[in-house]
């Protein structure tokens, strides 16, 4: 996963730069950016415990609106769903009660983040940036048993660093693509009585998408 | 078509496809697999009981039938029981030898039940009625709170305190077990067994 993220990182900044020693070129700097993405989750930690599977299952929305140079600020709003069937395990309860089951987990969050970002050469095909995304997620954490479903939902606080790039579709196209990469932070946590006590919640995300780009 | 809109198309399509479900499919969520599920009354000390008594057939209870069963499959269901209490120390004796507690085993099918709560009566026709073991009734303490149903297929064992019978003939079960969807054909008698077998595994005042 670290080769993953060294090489993804590198090739961004890689694309900047060597934008960066062309001449400029003829194009437009944009008043906002309008994005949706495709959302890939690989979550870590306690998280990574409950489910460890990555998740193509999620959907992103964002706009961000230039304030000065390459400074933006805006909002996300996201979907995701990580999910996973385990063999039988046994789980404790707290009043001597026991169960013992093959079981399906998921949880499903809905993340709200306002966004800070700094988007380098935001005039160029290719405009890397960085960012910092603050806010809430509406999680539910669910455990299968046959039909029956146990689960806790939590609110919570988080922080996603991101770092991406937005590759205009032509110098003076209003769509392109994006590519970017966050980790994302949680104080959100999983409890069923006594199993899986968990704390802070962190994952990583990967998005992919379409971006409407406003003059 | 422009291939620009295409795309959003696609995109838009993918996006739906895979998030905005909330529950995943119900072919991945295991619904045919067996469930042990135990619960035990935490307000009593088990060492106090030394002997037990098993019900000599299994009760059979569905919305249409009810009846008694002892065929071998039965009663090897009501052996390994006792097996596993035997093994754990308790004296096997007869119904009439004042025993500390009672089982009962009983098989459900096809019913839906909103059961639990303190208080309530144990009613199914063809079940072991409360002077089987002498008493006036059977009480419910405890259940849990999660599970609000159940359906095709339980065995249900019940271990019924016969030590502290109350002034009014009213006897507490002090431990339970559900072992789901055993009257499936999908389900061995082998499995049958070693459900029971971690039935009382999981119960931790049953530990060895």
């Amino acid at each position: 996963m670290k080769k993953i993220i060294v090489i993804f990182i590198v090739s961004i900044l890689f694309a900047g730069f060597a934008q960066g020693q062309d001449k400029p070129s003829v194009g437009f700097t944009p008043s906002s950016y309008y994005t949706f993405s495709w959302n890939t989750t690989f979550t870590l930690g306690d998280f990574n415990k409950w489910v460890s599977n990555g998740s193509p299952a999620g959907f992103d929305f964002g706009g961000r609106y230039l304030i000065k140079g390459g400074l933006t600020a805006g909002f996300n709003i996201s979907w995701q769903r990580v999910s996973q069937s385990y063999g039988y395990e046994t789980f404790y309860g707290t009043a001597g009660d026991a169960i013992t089951a093959t079981n399906y987990r998921f949880t499903w969050m809905v993340p709200f983040q306002g966004v800070i970002a700094y988007h380098f050469m935001p005039d160029k095909l290719v405009s890397p940036y960085i960012g910092l995304g603050i806010g809430g997620d509406y999680m539910e954490h669910h455990l299968l048993v046959q039909e029956y479903d146990i689960y806790n939902t939590r609110w919570d606080f988080s922080l996603t660093p991101e770092i991406g790039a937005l590759v205009k579709f032509g110098k003076f196209s209003n769509w392109g693509g994006l590519i970017a990469f966050n980790y994302k932070w949680t104080t959100n946590k999983i409890d069923f009585d006594n199993n899986w006590n968990s704390k802070d919640l962190m994952m990583l995300n990967l998005k992919v998408g379409i971006v409407l780009i406003v003059r | 078509m422009k291939p620009k809109i295409l795309l959003i198309l696609l995109m838009t399509w993918l996006f739906l496809v895979t998030s905005c479900s909330k529950y995943p499919p119900t072919s991945d969520r295991l619904l045919e697999d067996l469930v042990i599920y135990t619960k035990y009354d935490t307000s009593i000390k088990f060492n106090q009981f030394k002997t037990f008594s098993i019900v000599d057939s299994i009760a059979y209870i569905s919305p249409t039938d009810s009846g008694k069963v002892l065929d071998a499959d039965a009663q090897a269901v009501l052996n390994q029981i006792t097996q596993n209490m035997t093994s754990r120390g308790y004296v096997l004796v007869n119904k009439n030898q004042n025993p500390d507690l009672g089982i009962n085993v009983a098989a459900v099918k096809n019913i839906n039940v909103q059961v639990y709560y303190p208080g309530w009566y144990w009613g199914y026709p063809g079940y072991f009625p409360p002077w089987y073991w002498g008493g006036g009734g059977y009480y419910y303490p405890y259940y849990p709170t999660y599970i609000t149903s159940y359906s095709t297929g339980t065995l249900l064992i019940e271990m019924v305190d016969l030590k502290n019978v109350t002034p009014d003939g009213k006897m507490y079960i002090r431990w339970n077990a559900y072992i789901r969807a055993l009257l499936t054909n999908s389900h061995t008698l082998n499995q049958i067994k070693e459900s029971i077998d971690q039935a009382f595994r999981q119960t931790k005042v049953f530990s060895k």
